[in-house]
């Protein structure tokens, strides 16, 4: 399974409004069945961007749980000027944010697994053949030196990067989870970017 | 842009890694029951603070956020129990009226001893009982170098009684 895809954009950015609003009227009223519809919607992506964020399987369920928890109680207090998926990501991001804040230093990585697709990915084969000989373990050597080198990243540089270049997100809809204009988003991913490229130029191919 | 696009095409490749980690299986599945699990125990604590249980709730609550307290609270409780055994032994400790009303209570007299000591010829023939320890027959001086008024018969405050065993 692959988790939020680019293709998936499209669904992020108007996932079925109008049985979003009835879905979230409802769960305002205390339906619990009505709420539990909108965490199946939506527990993959916020999952994701936790996890990416904190390279944590662990913290990402803890994080993402609470997410949705605190989301509901304080659904009264969504008043519907973003979509109710911008601001249950607004939520998870600065709970995440606020976690790894308090996490300084003590990162501790753990990893999933990767998918059978990953391994047949032209572009990770291409970028892993010349590397080693055997295809697992160089994905495997890849995964934790990208994950390492995303946490060498600050928390809005790393922010920036999971939500644009593997969910997906457009630049407005990361300016509006972040609250900052689109303009402080691109400079924050063009300077990740260098970054990721400096720390990773040993398994980057020259283009 | 275009070209900076360009520049870290290689990079967007490697990132396309990330979308391929995925939790273990079945994780999905479990998840909302978990989520929905703990919104209905937060309701339950709820209608429990509600009930009038919330101090409680908030106590232990504290404790599961801040370790700390739970070695601050054990602290207070043992420093607590030692204050009150050494309150307990130490025999100054009362107040000096207490001491006093205690003396002149009729039943148990310190004169008692003292006296039934000093003019043992002078008692009754019956077995006389007291329930005072042997004391110093001297004056214990005090701390305003004068003589401690408690051991002496004459003082005004003393009473003595004694306790006649019938048949003896």
């Amino acid at each position: 399974m692959i988790m939020a895809e680019p293709a998936a954009r499209q669904d992020t950015e108007s996932p079925a409004p109008v049985d979003e609003e009835a879905l979230v009227r409802q769960a305002r009223r205390g339906d619990l069945s009505a709420y539990d519809e909108l965490v199946r919607r939506y527990q993959e992506r916020i999952y994701a961007t936790v996890y990416h964020m904190t390279s944590n399987h662990e913290d990402a369920n803890d994080l993402a749980q609470e997410s949705f928890i605190k989301a509901f109680q304080a659904l009264k207090t969504f008043k519907g000027g973003s979509s109710f998926y911008t601001w249950l990501y607004r939520i998870a991001v600065n709970k995440t944010i606020n976690f790894l804040k308090q996490r300084k230093n003590r990162a501790h990585m753990s990893l999933n697994d990767l998918d059978f697709n990953a391994e047949h990915d032209p572009d990770l084969v291409a970028l892993i053949s010349d590397k080693t000989p055997r295809r697992e373990a160089g994905l495997t050597e890849l995964q934790e030196k990208l994950n390492a080198a995303m946490l060498k990243l600050s928390e809005p540089h790393r922010l920036v990067v999971v939500l644009h270049d593997v969910q997906g997100l457009s630049h407005d809809e990361i300016a509006r989870i972040m609250d900052c204009n689109i303009g402080t988003v691109r400079s924050r991913l063009f300077y990740a970017r260098q970054q990721l490229q400096g720390y990773l130029s040993d398994y980057l191919r020259p283009t | 842009m275009n070209e900076n696009e360009n520049n870290f095409e290689s990079l967007r490749r490697l990132l396309a890694l990330k979308r391929h980690e995925i939790p273990p299986p079945g994780y999905f599945n479990d998840f909302p029951r978990q989520v929905m699990a703990r919104i209905r125990a937060g309701e339950t604590a709820e209608s429990w603070e509600a009930a009038g249980a919330s101090w409680v709730l908030k106590f232990l609550q504290v404790f599961e956020s801040k370790p700390a307290f739970v070695g601050a609270f054990a602290c207070s409780l043992c420093l607590l129990l030692l204050l009150g055994i050494v309150y307990a032994e130490r025999p100054d400790g009362t107040p000096k009226s207490a001491l006093l009303a205690s003396v002149i209570q009729p039943t148990i007299s310190l004169a008692d001893a003292t006296s039934s000591v000093l003019a043992p010829s002078s008692a009754p023939t019956g077995l006389m009982i007291s329930t005072n320890p042997v004391l110093s027959l001297e004056s214990v001086p005090s701390l305003f170098g004068q003589q401690n008024s408690l051991v002496q018969p004459q003082s005004s405050l003393v009473q003595s009684v004694n306790f006649w065993l019938p048949g003896n």
